[in-house]
């Protein structure tokens, strides 16, 4: 028992372990007890008027305005259409002619600029669904040039006797460069998050933007 | 006695100089192999990038000339500058400026479509023609035939600083599901120079109707 240097090791071992562990357990109780290593939850998007540009790395957008438009019925045997436009000013960043995509509905997920306005919000539901299409001095198009600004329409009907929201609201993402490192060749893609541990994926909001419906002729 | 001497220093002087050898022959290899390995690495590096593998069987060409893609032979053989064209809904104006490209095609075998061409430009950015004048206006309509050469006019929408060194690309439909290997396309320089350009841009013609012969 009296062994004064060499059974200083032999001594320290035994109670280092048990040490270690304590500390480690007490360390893994008190973040458990903390609500564990879960991320902190990230701030909330920026909220965007009209009017507000973003950049949406594939394109530069410019949020407008949201409208009631009224088309007249052609002849006597067919109803006036109503519709929330909303108008954006896009311009494409890429060195090439893109379609300018769909929105998302039901469970087609959208492409393109279209598929960067997430989700809407009141959603206005119709048979067919909305549009999204380039105004051109009233002509309609599907094309976004590059480098030349356009003005885009996402065009919602009403139907029936269907009130107008207020406003909508929309969530928006920013499309992101993904290249594939073994071919080098590069796709736009909107980021995504969650996906795994049970959680569902869902694509990232860069930013909210609400815009009140003006009436129609405002 | 000299010969019991001289028995044991020969085999010592076989035994030396293998190991020479040996390890010269060792050196060698290690050479060989390190120059074969870089070779091999070399060779890699030639490979095509998948953007390479993808790309289409360019044919260069100037305006006038009959490019001949292998598939189809296409000859621009106008370029005119608009504001507004003549579609079969009426006029469609420009947001910016309609640039009219007549050419003319045909085939040497198998009758083909064309697709609706892309304009190139000078700073390598690419315009698909515009879809505000209806297809079937346009060259991309009729059936290219072997025996004589189909004639008609694209329309490209593109702002005037787009003109200079411009190139117009033609190109077969892509078809849904499976995309061939190696297309053949027509890269048709248009002969539009500084000069030129500001020409096409800053006298347009009111109206190019796209039905009108010539």
């Amino acid at each position: 028992m009296t062994e004064p240097s060499g059974g200083s090791d032999k001594a320290k071992r035994p109670v280092a372990v048990p040490v270690i562990g304590l500390v480690a357990l007490t360390a893994i109780g008190i973040t458990v007890l903390l609500g564990g290593l879960d991320e902190r939850p990230d701030s909330p998007p920026p909220q965007l008027k009209p009017g507000d540009s973003l950049d949406q790395g594939q394109f530069e957008t410019q949020f407008v305005e949201s409208k009631l438009t009224v088309e007249r019925a052609k002849s006597p045997f067919t109803d006036d259409k109503r519709f929330v436009d909303v108008v954006f000013k896009v311009t494409n960043k890429t060195d090439e002619t893109i379609s300018v995509g769909s929105l998302p509905y039901d469970k087609s997920r959208g492409y393109s600029f279209g598929g960067s306005l997430l989700k809407m919000d009141p959603p206005i539901k119709s048979k067919y669904g909305p549009r999204m299409f380039v105004d051109s001095k009233g002509v309609e198009s599907v094309q976004l040039h590059p480098a030349v600004p356009a003005t885009v329409i996402a065009r919602f009907e009403l139907e029936g006797a269907a009130r107008p929201p207020e406003q909508v609201t929309f969530d928006v993402g920013v499309y992101e460069k993904a290249e594939n490192p073994l071919t080098g060749e590069s796709l736009w893609l909107l980021p995504t998050e969650g996906g795994f541990l049970g959680k569902a994926e869902t694509k990232e909001v860069a930013a909210k933007v609400t815009l009140p419906v003006k009436p129609e002729g405002a | 006695m000299t010969a019991t001497d001289r028995r044991p220093a020969a085999p010592r002087r076989v035994r030396r100089q293998p190991p020479r050898r040996r390890a010269g022959r060792a050196v060698l290899g290690v050479l060989t192999g390190l120059v074969l390995a870089a070779g091999a690495v070399a060779v890699q590096s030639l490979e095509l990038t998948q953007e390479g593998k993808d790309a289409p069987l360019t044919f260069l060409g100037a305006k006038g000339e009959a490019v001949d893609a292998g598939r189809f032979s296409v000859r621009v053989l106008k370029v005119s500058s608009a504001k507004a064209v003549k579609g079969q809904g009426g006029d469609v104006p420009a947001e910016q400026l309609f640039l009219v490209v007549e050419a003319e095609a045909t085939v040497s075998k198998e009758p083909v479509h064309l697709a609706p061409p892309t304009l190139l430009t000078a700073d390598g950015k690419k315009f698909v023609a515009t879809d505000k004048v209806d297809k079937s206006l346009t060259l991309a309509n009729p059936w290219i035939q072997p025996g004589w050469w189909s004639r008609g006019k694209f329309v490209f929408e593109v702002p005037s600083s787009a003109l200079p060194g411009a190139q117009a690309v033609f190109q077969l439909p892509v078809s849904g599901l499976y995309s061939e290997p190696l297309p053949p396309e027509a890269q048709i320089d248009l002969g539009i120079d500084e000069a030129a350009g500001k020409q096409l841009a800053s006298t347009p013609a009111d109206v190019v109707d796209l039905a009108e012969e010539k």
